[in-house]
């Protein structure tokens, strides 16, 4: 189904994860959903912002939000932690009208009524495509991968906002991975926190944290860790780089897993720190 | 001595009914970060009840938390304490209490390149919350590797309406 929506890159599909803004275009574009980047869009202040000033979030989601909403597209951000800042406050300010009113007193002469919805990768995909054509649509055979689907923290825990799918056991990337043909294992950190931030101001934490991820999908024999978050992906990828001297596997974004389903290999190979050979030995042609 | 007021200002604060509270330790058993804490989410919890304010305000945990919110998702009295901990940050940091800055200095250094570029330039960052923690050399090989494999960019990435981004900023915080 065709559709056009307003993109948010957000800062790290623009600088540390290139290669998954590249992956998206190419499968989005494979089935008709035009992206139309948000006319000079700014960060959207991430966890920082609403530590140091709640308002000051709130604000900088805001100035996004009022522009996807000028150009009359529904928000789509590949990056979770700006879906999460884009939606949290777009509700809030579609049930609060005094928080609307000071959030357009800060971002004037933009303004936004919160008149569209804020999509993640998953559910553009699920809206968009949907399960029966992507798996219709495979062109290699990717039953040989072992995965597991990492979802990471913010995409679904919300307090005040209720969040597109289960907060604690979200199954929505799992049927999307079953659909491009993959053994997709059961597991029990779909949620697990990989450190976010804390990789600069506290290393070790990230190291102890990604490392039981990284260690709980080798015990249960995964061949690949799979994500739609950039940063997620980035802690994990740079487990070599933070200490980590045992084995360690290859993390994929989501769209990179349709790339193998529809081309067998990935346009950002080279741009992953573990190495993806592994895996890629692994797709057969259908 | 307990300031018996604390709880009412930390529940006006954050709007959550923090009284509601039974302990039952379901947030401290999903906490990622309880190794790096020096007491747990649900005694926290307790000291804000009881008007420990001290405890609460000069303690490490606060600044340990990563703010991933499986305690608040998972509080069977709906209390969102990863909100509580964001607060705490705030007023401790307000009245000079804080015990760890470095997230908070971070933090603020990330939201300086925002309001001076419109976007995150990481470089800038990063140098700059090097240069205060004067650990330079730390991780210059994890940079290097990013660096080699295109994933840590050299230029700042400017806004059109930085005029608009700094109003923003200012309108928002009250400054």
């Amino acid at each position: 189904m065709a559709a056009t929506l307003a993109y948010y890159p957000g800062c790290s599909l623009k600088s540390s994860s290139k290669f998954y803004e590249a992956s998206i275009q190419k499968i989005f574009g494979r089935y008709g959903i035009t992206l139309k980047e948000i006319e000079d869009w700014s960060c959207c202040g991430a966890s920082a912002g609403h530590t140091i000033d709640e308002r000051l979030g709130h604000a900088l989601a805001a100035r996004n939000l009022a522009l996807a909403e000028k150009a009359e597209y529904d928000l789509f951000a590949p990056c979770s932690a700006c879906y999460n800042r884009a939606k949290v406050t777009n509700e809030m300010i579609r049930s609060d009208s005094a928080l609307q009113a000071e959030m357009n007193r800060a971002i004037e002469p933009l303004q936004t009524s919160a008149a569209i919805e804020v999509k993640n990768i998953i559910e553009v995909l699920d809206d968009y495509v949907g399960v029966e054509v992507l798996a219709k649509d495979r062109k290699y055979d990717l039953s040989a991968l072992k995965v597991v689907p990492y979802y990471g923290c913010v995409l679904t825990r919300m307090m005040r906002v209720k969040p597109y799918d289960d907060k604690e056991n979200p199954e929505s990337m799992d049927r999307l991975l079953f659909a491009a043909g993959l053994e997709v294992l059961r597991w029990p950190f779909k949620m697990e926190c990989c450190g976010a931030s804390k990789t600069l101001t506290n290393k070790d934490m990230t190291l102890r944290l990604s490392n039981r991820i990284m260690d709980m999908a080798i015990t249960l024999g995964a061949d690949a860790i799979i994500t739609p978050c950039p940063l997620c992906q980035m802690n994990l990828d740079l487990l070599p780089a933070l200490g980590r001297t045992k084995e360690s596997l290859p993390v994929l974004f989501l769209s990179e897993v349709f790339e193998l389903a529809l081309y067998g290999k990935m346009l950002g190979t080279s741009s992953h720190m573990i190495g993806a050979d592994k895996i890629l030995i692994k797709v057969r042609e259908a | 001595m307990n300031d018996l007021g604390f709880l009412k200002e930390m529940e006006r604060k954050t709007g959550e009914n923090i009284s509601a509270c039974y302990q039952c330790y379901r947030c401290t058993n999903g906490c990622p970060a309880l190794p790096e804490m020096d007491f747990s989410p649900h005694r926290l919890i307790r000291y804000v009840i009881l008007g420990e304010r001290e405890k609460a305000l000069t303690s490490k945990m606060i600044w340990s938390c990563l703010q991933c919110t499986t305690c608040s998702v998972r509080c069977p009295n709906d209390i969102d304490i990863a909100l509580v901990i964001d607060t705490l940050r705030k007023i401790a940091v307000k009245e000079g209490k804080a015990k760890d800055m470095d997230t908070w200095t971070f933090d603020k250094y990330f939201l300086d390149s925002v309001k001076k570029h419109g976007r995150l330039y990481e470089m800038e960052t990063i140098l700059k919350y090097k240069m205060a923690k004067k650990n330079f050399f730390e991780d210059t090989k994890m940079g290097m590797n990013m660096m080699l494999k295109g994933r840590m960019g050299l230029f700042p990435h400017n806004i059109k309406d930085k005029r608009g981004m700094k109003a923003l900023f200012e309108k928002a915080r009250g400054e």
